[in-house]
């Protein structure tokens, strides 16, 4: 179980922006106005990228029967990808009055039979947590019995959000995976990315950049990750966490344990990806890896201009409004101007304190911060004559109702927008949804409301 | 029922719980908001899931149980605040309140929860860890008839109510009502309706709750129809809740309408009740035949395995065993009493276990997680059920009926073929 004090640490995270001033815990859902994920979607997204390993839910048919293969995170693992894969002990009535102990541990025989892992990862979920099911014992008894890591998040939706779910995973990981092993090797330039899933591909944009420069991945928590090199993670000179707030718990922890230092970067857009390299690059401080660094940078910003170049007439003088949440509505910022496109005003209400200081950084002092972007996106639409509309699926509507052009930035994205290279990906479904007819079609009046 | 799989664990599960059935029913009725009383992430996952599948935004809030609500409240506070706040913004036509695993587990007292709410509130019981999608729906059906509906004593004549079951798409639905137009019938309801809330169509504006369905006070008045019509074994019981508003309603239970047969059965008992067929239904029945014979040479020919929910089982095996299909396999997530018995190797199971019989399989019909096991052992897709992401315009198809029976016969003869050049 995880300890109180855990539970407490975890919920007043001191590396967070909102508790430079006054302590205030990260969140609280209220009844009848929450969305968004539960503490066992946290860990599964951070957790389920780990494709050489099983993640078995301890739970009844909701938490993975309606969530699994939904995720694009892309992986190179050569064995069953088990990131796209759901296994649940499916608890009925039945396991729920005389225990599911037993069904759990023939899960994990029948997991390790059929499917040989390198590790299983075990999930309790809200009903197992709250009848008491020893997913530890479990554990501790299979992985004796196996060899084979079984690793416990007790990630009960019931404690929190999707956010607090992956500090309990990055928990888990910190106290059962990471430091178990030895790297094979070391380099001096040697990091860890924390947060990185690889949804539809994105670290592959950069990942190989960085290699060009000299720097090795070590480990990855956790797209296209192997929990064996994670097992080595506490020999990483550097931890990049990438557009991960939920995890600065787990990075101030292993600066705490193995003093490695941390940093918090973004690959979206032409300016943060530069920006991103070279606060890695800088953190380590050497002259030599700092000059090839600039000579890389120079050389792929040169090849993204030059991809960007027949889009640059199409785009010039073009107003945008971004309304999304989170890191994105800072990033997304970024990567729109980029492209050159003018973006008059992004939403902030569901942004964090350090997103909003960053967008208002990013967007000007022309620029709108959206607080109602329901009320005031209509708004900014008219008096500043944009020309195209990123947002959820929601806001279609509006922007069908002044006829510009739409991007649904919530949808699950099925093409990468990381690096360089995503940047010309961003580019050309913006340019497609500007050049579009539909837009003015769909929205024409009926011949009966004339 | 054939032997349930020997396994301790379900591995790429397709079985779906019983609070999305819920929530699916709730959002056949105007105006309605979904309430699952649990921890956030059931009602997220499932918005999610059904905004992925319609393409529509899904209107849904949760209790948001937390770790302290958990322990010390019994289900008042977090209904009562949940409701407080949700009519803060907005003034639902109902409050659909319905339970989770949680909430079952620590034995809240949702009908005591609910006596406490002032708005309009129905409430279901439908912990996760029991039944499933079917049975999610159908449980808050009677609900609604139970806790909503008037009771009569007289009857409209001319007046019916479909009730049908939870694979049903919006175009099945309406088809259906205009089926019963075209019989006869002048006012034709279905409970619930999603043809008017999940069709997916370009509203004025995006509400913040169920924005079609069948209107409160059509539901309330229900039990004066002439008819009620139950689609789908799951649902039988419900036509039987609401002939108990009143005792003169005929009820006609159906457990498929795909095909020939069974659309021949359903018209001759409407001819019984003195209803009369229009020369659309005619000319759509001799389509069909046309179809069956048209497609009979493709579909003939072809082993089939269908892994779907119960009622969407029966009735796209029933339209495509009448040209000749081989029916070689029904996996269904759940048990069921009955429905059934005519096809051979019925079981309960996962898409794992789908994947180690397909040796003589040449079509497997089933949901979008079949997409990689059709893929890596060379089979055609017949893409149903839920969810479906990547294909579009799945709640604008029909396979029921003279109609859609011939439209499934065409794009399943279409897709061997294909699949087979």
């Amino acid at each position: 179980m995880l300890a109180r004090s855990t539970i407490k640490e975890l919920y007043n995270e001191s590396s967070c922006s909102h508790n430079k001033e006054k302590k205030t815990t990260c969140e609280k859902p209220k009844p009848g106005a929450t969305a968004g994920g539960c503490a066992f979607e946290g860990a599964q997204i951070s957790l389920f990228p780990f494709a050489d390993c099983a993640h078995i839910v301890h739970s009844p048919a909701t938490c993975v029967n309606a969530s699994w293969e939904t995720r694009q995170t892309k992986t190179t693992w050569g064995g069953t990808d088990m990131t796209q894969m759901g296994f649940t002990t499916d608890i009925t009535a039945h396991d729920l009055i005389f225990g599911a102990d037993k069904k759990l541990r023939d899960s994990v025989d029948y997991v390790m039979k059929h499917y040989s892992p390198s590790a299983i990862f075990i999930y309790s979920t809200c009903v197992t947590a709250m009848t008491g099911e020893d997913i530890d014992a479990v554990a501790r008894d299979k992985e004796k019995e196996f060899g084979v890591p079984m690793i416990t998040v007790h990630a009960p939706g019931f404690i929190g959000g999707k956010n607090f779910g992956s500090r309990v995973a990055g928990e888990a990981v910190l106290e059962q995976v990471i430091g178990r092993r030895e790297p094979e090797y070391t380099t001096p330039y040697d990091i860890n990315l924390i947060g990185e899933y690889n949804v539809t591909g994105d670290m592959w944009q950069y990942v190989s950049i960085l290699e060009k420069i000299g720097i090795r991945v070590l480990s990855s928590f956790s797209g296209d990750g192997r929990i064996e090199k994670l097992m080595t993670a506490h020999r990483a000179k550097l931890n990049v966490l990438v557009c991960a707030k939920s995890l600065v718990t787990m990075a101030r922890k292993m600066n705490e344990k193995w003093g490695i230092p941390w940093i918090s970067v973004s690959f979206y857009g032409k300016r943060d990806t530069t920006n991103a390299i070279m606060e890695i690059v800088k953190a380590f401080n050497d002259e030599a890896l700092t000059k090839r660094a600039l000579e890389v940078i120079a050389e792929e910003e040169k090849a993204c201009d030059e991809n960007l170049i027949p889009y640059k007439a199409l785009f010039h003088g073009k107003k945008a409004v971004l309304n999304t949440g989170g890191n994105k509505s800072w990033s997304f910022v970024s990567a729109l101007q980029d492209l050159g496109l003018d973006v008059v005003a992004t939403a902030i209400n569901k942004a964090t304190e350090d997103d909003i200081e960053k967008a208002r950084e990013y967007i000007g002092t022309n620029g709108e911060l959206m607080k109602v972007p329901g009320v005031d996106q209509p708004r900014v639409i008219k008096e500043r004559g944009a020309h195209i509309l990123l947002a959820g699926g929601r806001s279609l509507y509006t922007a069908l109702k002044n006829k510009i052009a739409f991007v649904d930035v919530n949808q699950e994205k099925k093409i990468s927008y990381g690096g360089y290279g995503g940047l010309l990906n961003f580019a050309k479904d913006v340019a497609d949804a500007l050049q579009n007819p539909v837009f003015q079609i769909a929205s024409k009046d009926a011949p009966w409301a004339k | 029922m054939g032997e349930v799989a020997l396994k301790p664990i379900s591995v790429n599960p397709f079985k779906l719980s019983q609070p999305m059935g819920a929530t699916l029913a709730f959002l056949g009725v105007k105006g309605c908001m979904p309430l699952m009383h649990g921890a956030q992430g059931c009602a997220s996952f499932t918005k999610v899931f059904f905004t992925r599948h319609f393409n529509e935004p899904i209107a849904i809030q949760t209790t948001a149980v937390n770790d302290i609500t958990a322990v010390f409240d019994g289900g008042e506070y977090g209904v009562g605040t949940a409701v407080e706040n949700i009519t803060k913004k907005i003034t639902p036509s109902l409050i659909g309140l319905y339970s989770t695993g949680l909430t079952e587990a620590k034995g809240d007292d949702l009908r005591g929860a609910a006596s406490k709410v002032e708005s309009p509130i129905v409430w279901v019981n439908t912990p996760d860890f029991e039944g499933g999608f079917e049975s999610g729906w159908s449980l808050t059906i009677k609900a609604m008839i139970e806790q909503l509906v008037e009771e009569k004593s007289d009857i409209e004549a001319r007046k019916a109510v479909i009730i049908p079951n939870v694979s049903m798409s919006a175009l099945e639905v309406e088809k259906l009502k205009e089926f019963l137009s075209d019989m006869g019938f002048l006012r034709v309801f279905a409970l619930p309706d999603i043809s008017t809330s999940l069709d997916g169509y370009l509203g004025e504006k995006q509400g913040q709750m169920s924005s079609g369905g069948i209107e409160m006070e059509y539901l309330t008045a229900l039990a004066d129809s002439e008819l009620v019509i139950t689609v789908g074994m799951s649902v039988k019981e419900c036509g039987e809740a609401l002939k108990a508003k009143n005792t003169l309603i005929n009820h006609l239970h159906f457990d498929s309408l795909g095909g020939l047969v069974n659309t021949d059965n359903f018209v001759e008992s409407l001819m019984d009740m003195g209803y009369v067929a229009n020369e659309r239904i005619k000319r759509w029945r001799a389509r069909l035949q046309d179809a069956m014979l048209d497609t009979h040479f493709v579909i003939g020919k072809h082993c089939f395995l269908i892994a779907l929910e119960a009622d969407n089982a029966r009735s796209i095996a029933d339209a495509l065993s009448e040209a000749g299909a081989k029916i070689e396999r029904i996996v269904l997530p759940q048990k069921v009493q009955s429905g059934l018995e005519t096809y051979k190797n019925v079981t309960q199971g996962d898409l794992e276990d789908i994947s180690k019989v397909l040796t003589d399989i040449d079509v497997i019909v089933t949901n979008e997680h079949g997409k990689s096991i059709a893929q890596l052992n060379s089979k055609s897709l017949l893409l149903r059920g839920f969810p479906i992401f990547e294909a579009l315009g799945h709640s604008l198809k029909s396979d029921i009926l003279y109609e859609g029976s011939a439209q499934l016969l065409f794009e399943t003869a279409n897709l061997i073929e294909v699949g087979h050049k």
